[in-house]
């Protein structure tokens, strides 16, 4: 049982009035010293059911024993999805049973992170159990954010009609869930744009061999099928010509994350760690859309990778490696260039999506890159603009910032490199053509 | 002949700001001054408890915005304002000017008499615009102000201001007025308490950040409450406080010459004696919840219901 802020004070002033009515030999403050005593003795003695909580304790703070009133409460809990994406909603349904044969009114809270919103219904509510009843509390969570999360544990409360008293109790019963990066769809922007294919290379790596496109025309030789034989053009030079085709390439596609501490400088739900986790979510479904081969990697405080794959399953494995991605450590790019240098084919296009901050080795790593002919583009949402944003930057500060980021990006578009500044109220689409200038 | 125009054009750009291109960052940045101060809305606020705040372990008055009050508040609001004429009343009936603070520094029963009226006026003003503007603030000085206005000195017997009802005579009568009154005293902090609290939970219903099933029956539940513990009390604190007696007339069956002693004896009759058998009554108490008394209750209640 534990006492709440109001019964303390009651308590300490009943106390400090029988002292006194001891000293003035009032006995008036001994009666009220000793009504105030008889009024928390009953609300603790018989104080079996709740009312609305007064005190100022929070259930996670308490580790004590609940006592015998709660020992008949239990909870289960139903939710409608354990994987939705950003700015999904997720359904929970909570089921109380008192095993009991008393009635109990219940402060009943399920705990919900921090991070969600609570869309409809109410994950806190006050009600009457009757013995041996059971309710339904439903209610639904908006999910702004990539992670990994947890739901519970429902914390109980019982407590006497003054708010004197109360017992708590917090039930064990978790439920997780993934919430992962929200994907653009980047296949109608492509479709639109000047050039169809923004990354030309990445699918057809013009070299003849089995495929569905035409590719050129040469002379037949031994072995080859009748069936590629261009018997117009057999007629025109009147020399046995065949059709050679291109070779439909499954090509390498390589996500770089950033995750260091740095990147999530600025608001939770805006920056660079997020946009960076969409960006590379939208452009995993995207190639994957394509039968690319795509692999991720997420630096932080270690190198997290996913082996280059397709198809759906490697898309389901990539949103799983970015939902946990957590802002940790301070990893350089270069740490990160040495490492899978040796393990990527020559010529795939390398997308590396960070702020560009506090890395010293940024320049010689895209170097790296570019020196052995990698198709490298950086998008690098600013941290910047999510601070000023944000108003945690002054307009001085900001300028300064942005011309050092501004020489930084200007050299690193001398090496070669695609880079967009990516500002905080761009598409992604319209940042990766900025990017690959369309 | 007509005036000839001048050639100036100067006055059409006064108080005009003429830019030849889009206003740039840079720019911008150059004029801003060279102060280094950080602009005060780049530090982010944070709410650091006071020293009284951080002892109970919140704010002392809740700082949460109400919603006009629902019917249930409106009904306590009404029963604070009854309950506040009465505990007025009743305190200006049960503290006399005599023995207080007042009658000490200024040695005269009428300024004694006019500094108690005053302060149970304010105690009971405050009172009021507290229940009204659900302000804990006041509330709080009322509550204080009560208390402060029963201090009185050399009060071993109870002595009323004025005796409306001929209760002087009757000493159970009188102290059973105390009990009445340090109810009353009690019910006031909880119902001024309890407007504060459905405030808070009215609001919050409405606000959507709680639900309540079936609200009727958990409000009924406070408004027995509401009846039922005054009535309890009385008849403990009455019981406690009759210690005196009750003890005497335990001890009778013992020894009937040494029950009339204590009956006799200006220890057991005075302050002392009502103080001893609190105490008494109250390590009891102590003992049964070391023992866990309530859980014990409550684990009956639970197998009964079985």
């Amino acid at each position: 049982m534990m006492w709440s802020r109001k019964s303390a004070m009651l308590g300490s002033l009943a106390v400090a009035m029988y002292l006194l009515g001891l000293t003035l030999r009032n006995s008036q403050l001994v009666t009220i010293a000793v009504v105030i005593f008889v009024v928390l003795t009953w609300a603790a003695l018989f104080g079996g059911h709740a009312d609305v909580a007064s005190s100022g304790r929070r259930s996670e703070e308490f580790t004590g024993e609940e006592g015998v009133a709660l020992g008949n409460v239990s909870a289960m809990r139903k939710m409608s999805s354990a994987r939705l994406f950003e700015d999904g909603e997720l359904s929970v349904t909570l089921r109380m049973q008192n095993h009991s044969g008393l009635a109990k009114i219940l402060e009943v809270r399920d705990r919900v992170p921090e991070v969600m919103r609570i869309k409809s219904g109410s994950n806190y509510i006050l009600m009457e159990l009757g013995p041996r009843r059971e309710t339904f509390i439903e209610y639904t969570v908006e999910c702004p954010l990539r992670g990994f999360y947890s739901l519970g544990p429902v914390a109980v409360r019982i407590q006497d009609a003054f708010g004197l008293f109360h017992r708590e109790k917090e039930l064990h019963v978790y439920n997780d869930f993934l919430v992962f990066p929200k994907m653009e769809d980047l296949k109608e922007t492509f479709v639109k744009s000047r050039v169809p294919k923004i990354f030309t290379g990445a699918v057809n790596i013009r070299q003849p061999g089995p495929g569905s496109e035409f590719y050129s025309l040469r002379e037949y030789f031994e072995g080859d099928s009748f069936r590629a034989i261009n018997w117009a053009a057999y007629a025109r030079s009147g020399k046995l010509m065949v059709n050679e085709r291109e070779r439909d390439a499954v090509s390498d596609i390589i996500l770089i994350v950033d995750s260091r501490a740095v990147a999530e400088t600025g608001p939770v739900s805006r920056n660079a760690l997020v946009y960076s986790t969409r960006a590379a979510a939208s452009l995993a479904k995207y190639f994957l859309g394509r039968r690319d081969s795509v692999g991720v990697i997420v630096y932080g405080d270690e190198v997290v990778s996913v082996d280059r794959d397709t198809g759906k399953k490697q898309l389901y494995v990539i949103l799983t490696k970015l939902a946990g991605a957590v802002a940790k450590g301070n990893t350089p790019l270069q740490v990160v260039v040495n490492r899978i240098l040796p393990h990527i084919n020559k010529g795939s296009p390398i997308i590396v999506l960070s702020n560009l901050e506090d890395d010293p080795t940024i320049v010689n790593a895209l170097r790296d890159f570019r020196a052995r002919n990698f198709d490298v583009t950086v998008l690098s949402p600013s941290s910047l603009e999510f601070e000023f944003d944000a108003k945690r930057l002054d307009r001085t500060g900001y300028e300064v910032m942005k011309t050092e980021r501004d020489v930084l990006i200007g050299e690193l578009r001398g090496l070669g490199v695609n880079i967009m500044d990516w500002e905080p109220d761009m598409l992604l689409s319209t940042a990766l053509a900025g990017a690959r200038g369309f | 002949m007509a005036e000839k125009t001048s050639g100036d054009t100067a006055h059409l750009y006064d108080g005009k700001t003429v830019r030849s291109s889009a206003p740039s960052r840079k720019a911008l940045a150059g004029s801003s001054g060279i102060g280094t101060e950080i602009p005060k809305d780049a530090i982010p606020e944070l709410q650091i408890p006071t020293f009284v705040e951080s002892l109970l372990g919140g704010p002392l008055v809740p700082k949460m915005k109400f919603l006009p009050p629902d019917k249930m508040v409106q009904n306590l609001q009404l029963a604070v304002y009854g309950l506040l004429m009465a505990l007025a009343f009743l305190t200006l009936i049960v503290s006399p000017g005599a023995g207080t603070i007042w009658y000490m520094i200024f040695g005269s029963i009428g300024i004694a008499t006019a500094m108690q009226v005053v302060i149970i006026s304010i105690a009971t003003v405050c009172g009021f615009v507290g229940t009204f503007r659900r302000d804990g603030r006041f509330l709080l000085v009322s509550n204080l102000l009560f208390i402060l206005a029963i201090l009185r000195f050399a009060s071993s017997k109870v002595a009323l201001a004025f005796d409306p009802f001929g209760l002087a005579d009757r000493p159970f009568l009188l102290s059973s007025l105390v009990v009445v009154y340090a109810v009353f005293l009690i019910m006031f902090i909880e119902l001024g308490n309890g407007v504060l609290r459905y405030s808070m939970l009215d609001t919050s219903i409405r606000t959507n950040e709680v639900y309540v099933m079936n609200p009727g029956k958990i409000v009924g539940k406070y408004h027995r409450a509401l009846v039922i513990n005054p009535v309890v009390s009385v008849v403990l604190a009455t019981l406690v406080l009759s210690a005196n007696k009750i003890l005497p007339f335990i001890v009778g069956l013992l020894n009937s010459e040494t029950a009339l002693r204590m009956e006799e004896s200006v220890e057991l009759t005075s302050v002392y004696g009502v103080a001893l058998g609190t105490l008494f009554v109250f390590i009891v108490t102590g003992a049964l919840f070391m023992l866990n008394l309530p859980g014990a209750v409550q684990k009956w209640r639970e197998a009964r219901s079985e």
